[in-house]
């Protein structure tokens, strides 16, 4: 569909008022909502990903790409329920207990929506409990905890311990992620994996949740 | 340990050349750490005690910071710091608030206008004078001085700061204009003061992938001022060294053209220090890379064969200051930070003899 190419540009636009436009137009000219999605705007956010992946563009162009894309999912979202369309998957975000940050783990929501998620996110200094409930309650497939020191990434361990430990009938697979955070520290945790950024979360996400 | 501050060891390291051994270098150091290794309360104007400390930690010189903030941290002592914590988290409990990450004080051309901004003249430099009496022999003055882009955001929020670049670049340069000419000119009061053996500037502008925002925007609006500040330092025949935490790699032909003498912290999850000497060794001297995360949770053994390992690999030569990879906070563990230290005592004398 020549009206849904080149999205990636279009996402990075300045303002939102291009990307609505097209959302609009392709509504009215019949796209199904499910491609409009698929097709344009989570290809096009997969395209700015992978720009950001290899350098070419920086956090302020994902940024706007992302709230572009928030902007125009939020036309498109009574139409995809209308369609019975569903996010690919829940993730539920939160920073660690003791820890106040909340850029990285922003813009790695902000990407997962542009990838197809569902993102609740519980917010900063989160204690291990808070989280507990939050999994029973929303069900999510997977917990994306977030630190930025190394003081506080000992509270992933915490967490999935407790969450290890609890009697969940569908138990949500853990990513981790953060400055201090490596591979090695998700191993050593038993965290289900690690991504550096929010590129490589989402990637990491579906790859958790068997979506190619 | 026993060891006399030397400066013209670490200057000699600045330059590319050895001295006696490899020197120690940090650019922050809780002042919890320095207490304990003193036994008893370090504050941070005390500046007997903090000279007493870098000299008997084994360092050549003592770092103090000028301008509008602290290295790492925003300080109880910076004017700013009181407006931004006034503004943003007086009814907040966030006791240990570190910034406005999404939307901070500085949005509009007119919160721009009416911020109650604080000239060079405002600042205290009392502790450069004050330290003068405590120097001991061989030990200098580093200055700390730059976030220039770290103060612009924490003022915009990050968020605000990143979308401006793309929406409102205006406020973007206005801020990089006044919050560098603020730095410059408290730069320039210190300068001068006797003793001032290097200038050390500080300012994130990457993390561990990369760079935050498009090198196009630094060297438009903050090397500029470091190129500046370094020129001068040339002419004074002092060291200028440039910090940023993460992966550096798009810029380090920018930080060698600013005329930087050293580059500092080196992340070793950020850039492999190997590589750094391999392709800017001959341009710059090299300072920290030993990780936090196995000064904070790795054995002493594991901090010694770390230490070891980069004395034998990088020290060769001279050129390079072993530290911690950032800094040294309090929850860093103790032992650990006094086993570098030891470890460098022992193993960095040249030449190098490590097997």
């Amino acid at each position: 569909m020549d009206i849904l190419k080149n999205m990636d540009e279009v996402l990075q636009y300045p303002n939102d008022t291009k990307v609505k436009d097209i959302v609009v137009k392709a509504i009215e000219v019949g796209i199904p909502p499910i491609q409009i999605l698929n097709e344009g705007l989570i290809a096009g956010m997969s395209a700015v990903g992978k720009l950001f992946k290899e350098g070419d563009i920086f956090i302020p162009e994902v940024l706007i790409a992302a709230k572009n894309m928030h902007a125009a999912i939020e036309i498109l979202t009574p139409h995809l329920a209308k369609a019975g369309v569903k996010p690919i998957g829940r993730i539920l975000l939160g920073t660690v207990k003791g820890d106040l940050h909340d850029i990285g783990k922003n813009i790695v929501g902000m990407l997962l929506v542009g990838a197809g998620f569902e993102v609740l996110d519980i917010g900063i200094d989160v204690p291990k409990e808070k989280f507990l409930d939050a999994v029973r309650d929303h069900e999510p497939d997977i917990l994306g905890l977030s630190a930025l020191l190394t003081s506080t990434m000992l509270e992933m361990k915490e967490v999935t311990q407790l969450l290890k430990n609890s009697n969940f009938k569908k138990m949500p697979k853990i990513l981790i992620g953060g400055a201090p955070v490596s591979q090695d520290f998700a191993d050593e945790i038993g965290a289900d994996g690690y991504a550096p950024d929010g590129v490589e979360a989402s990637v990491k996400a579906k790859e958790l949740l068997g979506i190619s | 340990m026993e060891n006399k501050p030397n400066f013209e060891r670490f200057r000699k390291s600045m330059y590319l050349q050895q001295s006696d051994r490899v020197p120690l270098a940090e650019v922050l150091i809780s002042d919890q750490v320095k207490s304990k290794f003193l036994g008893k309360e370090v504050k941070d104007h005390d500046m007997e005690s903090q000279v007493e400390f870098w000299s008997r930690a084994c360092y050549d010189f003592i770092p103090i910071v000028v301008g509008m903030l602290g290295p790492g941290r925003v300080t109880d002592a910076a004017k700013i710091y009181a407006i931004v914590k006034h503004s943003l988290f007086e009814d907040s409990d966030k006791t240990k608030g570190w910034a406005a990450e999404g939307r901070g004080i500085i949005t509009t051309a007119e919160e721009f206008e009416k911020f109650p901004w604080v000239s060079a003249d405002d600042l205290d430099y009392s502790k450069f004078d004050e330290v003068q009496k405590y120097l001991p022999q061989g030990m200098k003055i580093i200055a700390v001085s730059g976030k220039i882009f770290t103060i612009t955001w924490i003022l915009m929020g990050f968020e605000v700061f990143c979308m401006s670049f793309i929406q409102n670049e205006a406020l973007i340069s206005n801020l990089f204009e006044k919050i560098g000419t603020i730095q410059f000119e408290s730069f320039k009061k210190v300068i001068d003061k006797p003793n001032i053996g290097a200038v050390w500037v500080v300012d994130d502008v990457a993390y561990d992938a990369g760079l935050m925002v498009s090198p196009k925007y630094l060297r438009t609006y903050l090397f500029p001022w470091y190129q500046r500040m370094a020129m001068i330092c040339k002419e004074r025949n002092i060291p200028f060294i440039f910090h940023s935490d993460g992966n550096l790699w798009k810029i380090m032909d920018d930080i060698v053209a600013l005329g930087a003498n050293a580059v500092h912290p080196i992340e070793p999850k950020a850039m492999d220090i190997n590589e750094v000497k391999r392709k800017y060794g001959d341009k710059l001297a090299l300072i920290g890379n030993i990780e936090v995360d196995k000064l904070t949770r790795g054995t002493k053994e594991e901090v010694i064969k770390e230490v070891k390992k980069r004395i034998k690999e990088i020290g060769p030569g001279g050129g390079y200051c072993i530290g911690s990879s950032n800094s040294i906070p309090e929850w860093m563990n103790y032992d650990n930070y006094i086993a570098m230290i030891e470890a460098v005592l022992r193993y960095g004398n040249y030449p190098i003899n490590i097997d």
